[in-house]
């Protein structure tokens, strides 16, 4: 009897192990089962929108199978983070393209009804695009310093495309670096400030690369700084912010990044399938066509590191939100 | 000579045409359903768009663009369901041309005046593009301020029947404007803590329930009397009539081209402004709002004068006025083209091929405009009782189909028993909306100036530009008060 229980345990426990055996082989042919659907926490027509679009029509080859863009905006970011983060049926198969407005939202949001760290699964950081510190081309400040020198003295008025968006925020980060006196100026979109920015009525601002590039080429306006790490290749004659060396400004990086994440019960071959369906799209010339019309570059972190990275952008934001009192 | 042969080489391919022609359908297609709007088409295609030629690949967003803009007349006219936030104003006097049998006339004239307004708009593009887009610079926070002072000034005219009603109409359209988050703190303003009403009251959903619903309200109500019913096969417009709105036609146009040269004001509000502008100088001004042509004519020359001029901004400074031209801006990037003054220089033939491109698709919607009118105006023939639960459906799917939310049908169906009540007080549903529209505006801009001048007044009276708006807002107030006092002595004289 004794022998059957344990012939009988053995053939259990082996083929249990059998099975875990294939379970963990279960590679990343066994993910998508079904469509993806990737969630655009913004209204159709901006950049995260256009971006997302771009992605999912080169993902649907790289990861063979219908990826379906799904537009939810609201309250920033956070209405459309918040379904996902809540989970649901398709949390195995819906990702959701985050961009700065995920940590800055969390940043000025007090009451969010999800945690942007822990609720998520971060998969890969896919693109980031600079901010340029940019005046218009009458403005008699030709370098940082001297705008800064100024600012000391004389009040600034710096235009963003609302309140929340990164360019705001670099505004203020800026601001409470160096210590300048300065105005925030909203305007309903890029497209909305540049007007003036371009006809002087505003000093600076630190708009996304795209928006402005053209106008630093034309002469229309000056670029200071780039706010990125490192110089952008699209202009590398201009430096960066944190090159300055002065007035804290070596503490100051930040980029438009753009990144997939999904909720914390994403599958591990889901992960593993998306990471190496999202290595081929960054591969295809398309996406790095697109990527340098937009002046950005690819995304440089992953995983884990991607994690660490939203983890102190959102340690950053909230440290300006409060700072500068901007909360909703 | 050269350069005429590389514009027609780019321009002569059957996949411009294709994509002009299917762009019109679509968008004629799309903006006639309520909910659906041009900006979502627009944004739906742009994934198709990747793999054109970059002049079919603009063209076939245009065409949904401009088809956007007609479609939407159609549902106002026939169903009082603006199909297009911008052509709310379209349907004062469309629907009651419809209730009058007259469905086939309002749309012939809403197509017509559309078409020559889109024309007129092209042109401008054409020829006065660099000219249109120095002013659109200089058009700063204390210009806009007393652009939209002047627009406030219309509700006087759109409200002639009671001061105090259209007044207070207007004043509860600010009202709820202001909810939302604070533009400048970004602090929660009346939202009760609604994470739904953080984004302000959802423009859609607002229009779908002050039209549509009170008709069907009304419908049930008083289902149990006989009813009138529309006939669209009425006669279409006449040269007579055409001619007598081509007045408001070309200024309706010349309004919109302004207004969209001007990033930011948008459509309705230039719809509003040709609108309000035919009504003051209109010999038949008693008659609009109940049916007049020329009322019909006005709104669509206001709204589709706004389509072609709002790619000045664009294809000049680079500068998308609203969301659909920031769309076609990701579309030339696509394609490794960056809108602006270097396009000028160095794509030059392509930007002439896109031009006789946008001028087709102003004769491609007068076609498909035509074809459509045909097959749409049979709806107009379909017994109520039918009819009302299909449009019923479709607001409830429209209103939820802009940001996908079931508190937005909810916020529908709240405004459409305010609309109702409005109907039954006599309470106009038009300066409702113009305050609904420009309240925030107003509030941004005067914000805005006194953000940029450190709270100096003196901005407010700083150029030209600024003079001229004071000028006529102050003027347009006169001659209203001086309205006011010359009909009420005309009232009293017969008596006395």
């Amino acid at each position: 009897m004794k022998k059957i229980v344990s012939a009988t345990c053995i053939a259990a426990c082996s083929s249990t192990l059998l099975l875990a055996a294939s379970l963990s082989t279960a590679n990343a042919a066994d993910w998508p089962t079904g469509d993806v659907r990737l969630v655009v926490p913004y209204a159709p027509g901006g950049t995260t929108d256009v971006l997302s679009r771009r992605v999912a029509d080169l993902l649907q080859d790289a990861l063979d199978a219908n990826v379906i863009v799904e537009n939810r905006p609201g309250a920033g970011s956070t209405v459309g983070t918040g379904r996902l983060a809540r989970g649901g049926r398709d949390a195995d198969h819906t990702l959701l393209m985050a961009s700065p407005g995920h940590t800055i939202g969390a940043a000025i949001y007090p009451d969010l009804a999800y945690d942007p760290v822990e609720d998520f699964v971060f998969i890969q950081n896919i693109i980031d695009i600079p901010n340029v510190m940019v005046v218009p081309a009458s403005s008699p400040y030709n370098t940082v310093v001297e705008f800064i020198e100024a600012a000391q003295d004389e009040n600034m008025a710096f235009s963003h495309s609302g309140v929340g968006s990164s360019i705001h925020m670099s505004g203020e980060l800026f601001k409470t670096l160096t210590g300048s006196q300065m105005t925030a100026v909203p305007f309903a979109g890029s497209g909305a400030a540049l007007p003036a920015l371009l006809g002087g009525d505003v000093d600076v601002s630190f708009e996304n690369m795209p928006t402005v590039y053209s106008h630093i080429k034309s002469g229309d306006l000056r670029a200071l700084a780039v706010t990125s790490a490192e110089r952008s290749p699209y202009l590398p004659e201009v430096p960066t912010l944190s090159e300055i060396g002065e007035y804290n400004l070596d503490q100051f990086t930040t980029t438009a990044w753009f990144g997939l994440i999904a909720h914390k019960s994403f599958p591990e071959e889901g992960y593993e399938a998306m990471q190496e369906a999202l290595d081929e799209v960054m591969e295809r010339q398309e996406f790095q066509d697109f990527a340098e019309q937009l002046g950005a570059q690819a995304g440089q972190v992953e995983g884990e590191a991607f994690k660490q990275f939203v983890i102190d952008d959102l340690a950053r934001w909230e440290e300006v939100a409060q700072q500068a009192g901007i909360s909703q | 000579m050269e350069n005429l042969s590389e514009v027609l080489q780019l321009f002569l391919s059957i996949d411009n045409f294709i994509a002009i022609a299917l762009g019109v359908v679509i968008g004629v297609t799309v903006g006639s359903i309520p909910g659906l709007t041009a900006t979502m088409a627009v944004a739906l295609a742009l994934p198709f768009t990747f793999s054109m030629q970059p002049v079919a690949a603009i063209l076939l967003l245009v065409g949904i663009y401009k088809g956007g803009m007609y479609g939407g007349s159609i549902t106002a006219i026939l169903i009082r369901t603006p199909g297009s936030p911008a052509s709310a104003c379209t349907l004062l006097d469309g629907y009651p041309m419809a209730q009058q049998g007259n469905a086939k006339k309002a749309l012939k004239t809403a197509l017509f005046s559309s078409v020559i307004a889109d024309f007129i708009s092209n042109i401008a593009l054409i020829f006065f593009a660099a000219y249109l887009a120095k002013i659109a610079l200089n058009f700063g926070a204390p210009e806009f301020f007393w652009l939209i002072c002047f627009s406030l000034t219309i509700i006087i005219s759109l409200a002639s029947g009671s001061m105090v009603k259209g007044l207070l109409a207007a004043l509860m359209g600010i009202l709820l404007s202001l909810v939302g988050l604070d533009s400048v703190f970004g602090s929660q303003r009346l939202t009760f803590g609604n994470y739904n009403l953080m984004d302000s009251i959802s423009f859609i959903p607002l229009l779908i329930g002050l039209f549509a619903i009170p008709e069907i309200i009304e419908f049930y109500r008083k289902k149990a009397l006989p009813h009138i019913k529309a006939k669209a096969s009425g006669v279409g417009m006449t040269l007579a009539e055409l001619k007598r709105c081509m007045k408001s036609i070309v200024r309706g146009s010349l309004i919109g081209v302004i207004i969209g040269a001007i990033p930011g004001t948008g459509a309705t509000a230039a719809a509003f402004i040709s609108y309000s502008d035919a009504r003051r100088r209109s010999p038949n001004k008693d008659n609009f709002g109940k049916g007049e042509v020329e009322g019909v004519a006005a709104a669509e020359a206001g709204n589709n004068g706004v389509a072609g001029a709002t790619l000045i901004p664009l294809l000049s400074l680079g500068i998308p006025g609203d969301v659909i031209t920031a769309i076609i801006l990701g579309a030339f990037m696509v394609h490794g083209l960056t809108p602006g003054p270097i396009m000028f220089q160095e794509n030059l033939s392509l930007i002439y091929a896109l031009f006789l491109g946008i001028m087709l698709s102003s004769l491609i919607l007068l076609v498909v405009g035509n074809a459509a009118i045909k097959y749409f105006s049979l709806i107009a023939d379909i017994p109520k009782s039918i009819l009302f639960p299909i449009v019923l459906m479709f607001c409830v799917y429209g209103a939820y189909a802009v940001n996908n939310m079931t508190f937005d049908i909810w916020l529908m169906l709240a405004f459409g028993v305010v609309g109702y009540l409005f109907n039954r007080t006599g309470i106009p549903a038009a300066p409702f909306l113009i305050g609904f529209i420009l309240g925030p505006m107003f509030e941004d801009n005067l914000r805005r100036s006194l953000l940029i001048s450190n709270g100096d007044m003196s901005i407010f009276v700083r150029g030209p530009i600024t003079w001229f708006f004071i000028a006529i807002t102050f003027g347009s107030i006169a001659f209203a008060i001086f309205r006011f006092f010359k009909d009420r002595n005309a009232k009293l004289k017969p008596t006395s």
